[in-house]
C-alpha cells in the first residue's frame, strides 16, 4: 500500500490520521463537469500539503434535496447513515465545495446529533492563502494567453452567501486567483444574491425554457461585461453554464477552485484546455 | 410667565367626560379586535408561550432577551425596514412622527392625572414644556410627510404591494389627524395669545395661526369644534387598528419577538409524531404553530418577498406573499367553519388553498425570509407543505426519480457507490 502522500485522494481507510475530511458530494462524484472541481480541489490541497481524506464509497448524499423536496424520512435515513460514518472515522473538521452539503452537514445534521466544524472550500483556500501555503505566482499571469480570460464576475450561491453568510472568503480567494483582473460585481450580490434556480430540489425538475431562473441570473452576470463567471457551488456551475448558453453568450463558467488552479499553473498538461467554453453538465 | 398651557383649555367639563368615555369605548373596540385575531392564532399548535414567563426573574430575562433585542432593533430602530429607498425614508419618518405623538400624548395624560392628584406634580411647563411642544410640533411634520408619500404610492399602486379599500381610510385618516392637530394648536394660540417662547416653541402652529384671521371668541369656538373632530378621528383610528393594515403595529412586533429566522434550518418530524397524528406535514391550518399563524397576521403585504422571489420573477405560479395571504384566508375560513360547528368545511391547505405547482416552484433560496420586515418565514410554510404532498404521493417526474435513486443508491444520479471515486482516476500519474 502506498503512503498517503502518494495517493491522489486518500480515503479515510487509507489515511486514518487525516486532519480534515473532504466531503466530495454527489455532484462532484458523478457529474462530469463537477468532477473537474473536485480534481482542482485535490490539486490545491496537495499543493498546500493539507492532510486530508475522503469517505470514498462510504459517502452518501447528504439528503439536502430530499429534505427540501419534502421527503423528510428519506433525508433522516441518509443523515443518520452519514453521521454514523463520520463518527466512525472520528471526523471533526469537514471541507465541502457544495454549499448545500455545507448547510446540511452544519445545520441539518446538528439536529440529529452530528456536530462538526464545516467549512466551504473557499474558506479553507482563503485560510491556506493567508498562511502562505498557496503562494500566488509572481506578477506575470501564467495564463494570460487564455482566450476569454477577461473580467470576472462572481455569482454568490444562496446557501453560501445568504444562508450561511460566507461571501468574503470566496472574494478573497478570487482576488488571488484572478491576479490583476478586476471583479465586476453584479447588482445583486452577497446576502442579496439571486438564486441560480437549482435549490430546493429544483435541480431535479424540468423547467420550461422560457421560465428558467438560470437564464435570468446568467443574464445579470453577463450584463457586467465579464467574460468569466466564477461560482462556488456545483449546482450554480450547471445552472450558470446553461444560462450563459441560453443567453447565446460565450463566457466561461468556473468554480473558484478551478480558477485558482489555473492561476497557480497546477493544471496537468493532459487536463481539458481551460479555455474551452464550459459545457453544460452531463446530468 | 412660565410657558405652559392648560391641558383641557377651552374644553368644558362635560366634553372632557365625554372624551374619556369615548377613549374607553375606542380602546374596548381595539381590545375586542385584537382578541378576535388572537383567537385565530390559537387554532395552531401550542408554542408554550407561558413557559416564557415562568421561573426566576433571571431565567425569564434569559428567555425573553433575544426577542426583546429583536423587537428593539428590527422594529424599534426600524432595521428590517431598511433598503427600500424612499419607501424606507417615508416609513421611518411616519414611524418617528407617530411614535413622538404617541409618547407625547402619554406624557401629557400622565401630567394631567398627576396634576389632578396633587397640584404641585404638574411638569408640563417651563423648559420641559418648550422642548416638548417644539419636538412634537416638528415631528408632526414627519408624520404628515410620511403619510403624503404613502398616499402618493397608493395612487401609483406598485404591483408587489397589496391594496385594500381600507388603506385609503387609514391614510386619509392620518392626514386628517395631522392637519386637525395643527389646527387645534393654531386656534389655541389664537385664543390663548401666548407670548415669547410660549408661542415660538410651536412654529408650525404659530405659522398656521398667522393665516387665520379670527378674533378670540371665534377662535375659542372653532378650537372647541376642531378639538372634537381631532379627538373623534384619533378614537376612530385606535378602534380601527385591529381591522386594517395598521394591525401590523401589534402583530409585527409580537411576531418579531417570537421568530428568529435562522436561515437554512427546517423543523424535524419524528416517527412518533406521525404515528400520533396519522399524517406527515400540515394538511389544514391547525397543523401550523401559533407562532406561524400569528405571522400570517403580521404580514402587511409590503410585497418585498415577492420582489426578490426568483420563481415569481420567472412567471412561475409562486409568490411568497400570496402563499402567506392565502394561508391567512384559510385561517379565517377555518375559524368560521369551526365556529359554525362545521368541521367538514375546514379548508384543505392543498389544492383548495395552495396548488401543488406553487409549492414545487420554490427554489428554497431564502430571499423571501431574509427580506421580510416582520420575519415571516414563508419558506418553512412552503417546505413543510411539500412534506404532506410527498407523503400523499404527490411528487412525480424527474424529481421523484431523483428521490428514488437517493433511496436505492445513496445519490440522485442513481449510480453505484463503487463508482463514487471514479473521478480520482484522472488524477493518477499515467504509468
Ligand atoms: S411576508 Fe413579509 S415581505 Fe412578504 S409581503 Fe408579507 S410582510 Fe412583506
Ligand atoms: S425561498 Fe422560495 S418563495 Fe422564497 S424567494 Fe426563494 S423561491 Fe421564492
Amino acid at each position: 500500500m502506498s503512503t498517503p502522500a502518494e495517493l491522489t485522494a486518500p480515503t479515510v481507510k487509507e489515511n486514518p490520521s487525516f486532519e480534515i475530511l473532504y466531503w466530495v458530494g454527489c455532484a462532484a462524484s458523478y457529474d462530469r463537469r463537477a468532477q473537474r472541481v473536485a480534481r482542482a480541489m485535490v490539486r490545491l490541497l496537495r499543493h498546500a500539503g493539507v492532510n486530508f481524506a475522503i469517505l470514498g464509497k462510504e459517502e452518501k448524499c447528504t439528503g439536502d434535496s430530499a429534505r427540501r423536496l419534502g421527503d423528510e424520512f428519506l433525508f433522516q435515513e441518509l443523515a443518520t447513515a452519514n453521521i454514523e460514518t463520520l463518527n466512525k472515522y472520528h471526523v471533526k473538521r469537514i471541507v465541502a465545495h457544495c454549499p448545500h452539503c455545507v448547510n446540511a452537514l452544519l445545520k441539518d445534521y446538528a439536529q440529529f446529533g452530528g456536530h462538526y466544524e464545516v467549512v466551504h472550500h473557499t474558506q479553507l483556500l482563503a485560510e491556506l492563502i493567508r498562511a502562505g501555503k498557496l503562494p500566488a505566482v509572481a506578477a506575470a499571469d501564467v495564463n494570460s494567453g487564455n482566450a476569454g480570460a477577461g473580467d470576472v464576475t462572481y455569482h454568490d450561491p444562496c446557501y453560501l452567501a445568504r444562508v450561511n453568510g460566507i461571501h468574503e472568503a470566496p472574494r478573497e480567494v478570487l482576488a488571488t486567483a484572478i491576479g490583476g483582473r478586476s471583479l465586476c460585481e453584479m447588482k445583486r450580490n452577497r446576502a442579496n444574491t439571486s438564486c441560480c434556480g437549482a435549490g430546493g430540489g429544483r435541480m431535479w425538475m424540468e423547467e420550461d425554457p422560457k421560465q428558467r431562473v438560470s437564464t435570468q441570473r446568467a443574464g445579470e452576470a453577463l450584463a457586467t461585461g465579464a467574460k468569466t463567471v466564477a461560482t462556488g457551488c456545483p449546482f450554480c456551475l450547471t445552472m450558470m453554464s446553461d444560462g450563459v448558453a441560453a443567453n447565446g453568450a460565450e463566457a466561461r463558467v468556473l468554480d473558484i477552485a478551478e480558477l485558482l488552479v489555473e492561476r497557480l499553473g497546477l493544471n496537468p498538461p493532459a487536463a481539458p484546455a481551460p479555455s474551452a467554453p464550459a459545457t453544460p453538465a452531463s446530468s | 410667565m412660565t410657558p405652559t398651557r392648560e391641558t383641557f383649555g377651552n374644553i368644558p367639563l362635560s366634553s372632557q367626560l365625554a372624551f374619556y368615555a369615548l377613549a374607553a369605548a375606542s380602546m374596548a373596540v381595539f381590545a375586542w379586535g385584537v382578541y378576535r385575531r388572537w383567537k385565530l392564532w390559537r387554532l395552531g399548535t401550542s408554542i408554550n408561550a407561558r413557559d416564557l414567563i415562568t421561573g426566576s426573574l433571571a431565567a425569564v430575562w434569559q428567555k425573553v432577551r433575544g426577542g426583546a433585542k429583536r423587537v428593539a432593533i428590527d422594529a424599534g430602530a426600524q432595521q428590517r425596514v431598511r433598503g427600500h429607498g424612499l419607501g424606507t425614508v417615508a416609513h421611518v419618518s411616519l414611524y418617528v412622527g407617530f411614535m413622538a405623538l404617541f409618547v407625547g400624548t402619554v406624557l401629557l395624560e400622565t401630567d394631567n392625572v398627576l396634576s389632578h392628584l396633587w397640584h404641585g406634580l404638574k411638569f408640563h411647563q417651563g423648559a420641559y414644556y418648550v422642548a416638548y411642544e417644539f419636538t412634537l410640533d416638528v415631528l408632526g411634520l414627519l408624520f404628515l410627510l410620511g403619510t403624503l408619500f404613502f398616499l402618493g404610492r397608493r395612487l401609483v399602486k406598485p404591483p408587489a404591494l397589496g391594496h385594500r379599500a381600507t388603506d385609503w381610510y387609514v391614510l386619509l385618516g392620518f392626514l386628517a389627524i395631522g392637519v386637525t392637530g395643527y389646527l387645534v394648536e393654531a386656534l389655541r394660540i389664537l385664543w390663548q395669545q401666548p407670548t415669547g417662547l410660549g408661542a415660538h416653541c410651536s412654529p408650525v402652529g404659530l405659522w398656521l395661526a398667522g393665516w387665520l384671521h379670527l378674533g378670540e371668541a371665534e377662535a375659542r369656538h372653532s378650537h372647541f369644534l376642531v378639538w372634537w373632530i381631532h379627538s373623534f378621528l384619533v378614537f376612530a383610528f385606535i378602534a380601527s387598528i385591529p381591522f386594517t393594515r395598521l394591525f401590523h403595529f401589534i402583530a409585527g412586533p409580537m411576531h418579531i419577538f417570537l421568530a428568529k429566522n435562522v436561515l437554512g434550518v427546517m423543523p424535524p418530524v419524528t416517527m412518533e409524531e406521525v404515528e400520533a397524528t396519522g399524517r406527515v406535514g400540515p394538511a389544514d391550518i391547525r397543523h401550523f404553530s401559533q407562532q406561524q399563524l400569528l405571522s400570517l397576521d403580521a404580514c402587511m403585504e409590503c410585497g418585498r418577498c415577492e420582489e426578490v422571489c426568483p420563481a415569481f420573477a420567472t412567471a412561475k405560479p409562486l409568490s411568497p406573499k400570496r402563499v402567506v395571504q392565502d394561508l391567512k384566508g384559510a385561517m379565517e375560513k377555518t375559524a368560521a367553519a369551526l365556529a359554525a360547528g362545521k368541521e367538514s368545511e375546514v379548508p384543505a391547505l392543498h389544492e383548495a388553498t395552495i396548488a401543488a405547482e406553487t409549492l414545487w416552484s420554490c427554489t428554497a433560496c431564502n430571499a423571501c425570509v431574509n427580506t421580510c420586515p416582520v420575519r415571516v418565514d414563508q419558506l418553512t410554510f412552503i417546505l413543510t407543505l411539500r412534506r404532506h404532498l410527498v407523503a400523499e404521493g404527490g411528487l412525480s417526474g424527474t424529481a421523484a426519480t431523483a428521490l428514488r435513486r437517493m433511496q436505492s443508491n445513496g445519490n440522485p444520479w442513481g449510480l453505484p457507490a463503487t463508482e463514487r471515486t471514479a473521478w480520482t482516476d484522472a488524477l493518477k500519474p499515467k504509468s
